[in-house]
């Protein structure tokens, strides 16, 4: 069996002392081209759990958390984030808030020239990361004017031009129209195919058909789903 | 503050338009003589209607201020005394030409500095940030620089909305006294800051998770060259200091 990338064990997580955990006892093990799915009604703790996974909590944000995350065998607590950023990217619920620069090409090409990369190096990336989620035509548009299914795109493109081993997103999908869905898809078979690991958080029932594992967190609990919507707490619309 | 997509007139390179702001404002701050500032406000207006600044935008983002101004500049030239009088009442003078000298200098300097550094405005934040790291400036602080400049349009659209919502409410804030007036302020202000901060903070994760502050350095996919035009800004900016620093170390100018 191929090397893990990123293990969670016995995770548990609250945000301040002496407050009931937000999730407990969470197991996880995302393996190289593998897709993995996390379903959960909102407010469940989904993307805490995201945090966690990728150092988030506890190197930038507070809270305090138990058990272990290892991102290729190494903890996250006693990594840099600019070691994660190398192995991890995360493409985050709120897209918009993620986006700074004033054109996308700039956006897209933030993370490449923070690893120094050579220039045509950088281009080259900006190319496939922009074609690969079809918004080359969206290249030197302004992302602050941009649709909130575009930015998403854009978010997802200026973390993927980053190559980064592990891929966690965070309802990156959730305002994507039919062909953005297509293409997203499309770009997580191909990902996993070239030996990626996938997390996603999801919503939407349909996305469950890219994933290799399903879980559901609810009640501070991660578990296998099998597809049972009536155990989901406020059933399948709820969950939209 | 976000550029438009289409302005030709950014094409300027950003680092040429900080040599032209630079100059004339320090101009400004250390002549303080209508002869000098007369002239150079008048080549501050050419430059920046030159540039496509919205100079009465610009005047009417510092409206409050610009009185304060005024309010100091009167009563400079109440206040002090000397040369003739060009008010008097009873034999008693009320303003007289050197008080007017420096009221009207105060307002001139404002003016100048305020339409002068609204030039950078129409400069492409990436760019400003581009040229400085290309002047070996550490990317740090020019990232700060961008932070600011992405950061201060955000406030004001924030404030706006807040307003906005107040006033959908049927809340008009000009009929209300002061009083009430900084109370609802002040009410804004604790969302206001609450949103940045949040933003802020979401801002510096997305970055941070991008690989910020891996390396002491960064490389860029772009590169800015200084063009024919921009060398002409610079040589303008020159003439400018030139036409004044001459004359003051001739002794053509009067001292005050
Ligand atoms: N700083 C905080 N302090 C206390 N509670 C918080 C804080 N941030 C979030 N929460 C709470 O933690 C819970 C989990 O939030 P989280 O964003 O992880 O949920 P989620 O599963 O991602 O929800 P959604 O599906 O809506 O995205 C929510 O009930 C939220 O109110
Ligand atoms: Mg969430």
């Amino acid at each position: 069996m191929m090397e893990t990338l990123l293990c969670a064990s016995g995770l548990g997580f609250r945000f301040r002392p002496g407050a009931p955990p937000l999730f407990d006892e969470v197991d996880l093990a995302l393996q190289p081209g593998q897709v993995t799915a996390i379903i959960g009604p909102s407010g469940s703790g989904k993307t805490t759990l995201c945090h966690c996974l990728s150092g988030i909590i506890p190197l930038l944000r507070g809270g305090e958390t138990w058990g272990s995350v290892t991102i290729k065998g190494k903890p996250v607590d006693q990594m840099r984030i600019p070691e994660i950023a190398r192995n991890l990217g995360m493409v985050s619920q709120d897209p918009e808030a993620g986006l700074f620069f004033p054109v996308v090409e700039d956006e897209v090409a933030f993370g490449p020239e923070n690893l120094c990369l050579e220039p045509p190096v950088i281009r080259a990336r900006i190319d496939e990361a922009l074609g690969n989620v079809g918004i080359t035509d969206l290249r030197l548009r302004n992302p602050h004017r941009l649709s909130g299914g575009e930015k998403q795109l854009v978010a997802t493109a200026s973390v993927l031009s980053l190559h980064p081993e592990i891929l966690i997103l965070d309802e990156a999908l959730s305002q994507l129209d039919g062909r953005g869905r297509w293409m997203m898809e499309r770009l997580i078979l191909r990902l996993r195919a070239t030996g990626k690991a996938i997390l996603m958080v999801t919503h939407d029932p349909n996305h469950l058909d890219v994933a290799d594992h399903t879980f559901i967190l609810s009640n501070g609990r991660l578990s296998p789903f099998h597809g049972d919507w009536a155990a989901f707490p406020a059933g399948p619309e709820g969950a939209c | 503050m976000i550029p438009n997509d289409s302005a030709t007139l950014q094409h300027f390179d950003p680092r040429a338009k900080l040599i032209l702001v630079l100059s004339i404002s320090s101009l400004a701050v250390a002549f303080n003589h209508p002869i000098v500032l007369l002239p150079l406000s008048a080549v501050t207006f050419l430059a920046a209607r030159f540039f496509g600044v919205q100079i009465l935008r610009a005047m009417s983002s510092i409206r409050r201020l610009l009185w304060v101004f005024v309010a100091m500049g009167m009563i400079q030239s109440v206040f002090t005394p000397g040369g003739e009088a060009v008010l008097a009442v009873g034999g008693i003078s009320l303003v007289s030409t050197v008080g007017l000298v420096r009221g009207v200098s105060i307002i001139l300097r404002i003016v100048v500095i305020v339409v002068s550094a609204a030039i950078m405005t129409t400069a492409n934040p990436r760019d400003i940030v581009q040229g400085l790291s290309q002047w070996r400036i550490p990317y740090e602080i020019t990232f700060m620089v961008a932070v600011v400049l992405r950061f201060l349009p955000l406030m004001r659209e924030e404030a706006e909305d807040t307003l906005t919502a107040l006033q959908l409410r049927g809340v008009r804030l000009e009929t209300l006294p002061l009083r009430t007036k900084i109370r609802i302020y002040r009410h804004l202000l604790y969302p206001l800051i609450a949103n940045v901060l949040s933003r802020a903070e979401k801002m510096s994760i997305s970055v941070e998770m991008r690989g910020f502050r891996a390396y002491p350095q960064r490389t860029s996919h772009r590169n800015l060259v200084f063009s024919p035009r921009d060398y002409g800004v610079i040589a303008t900016s020159i003439l400018i200091v030139m036409g004044v620093l001459l004359p003051y170390y001739w002794n053509w100018l009067p001292t005050s």
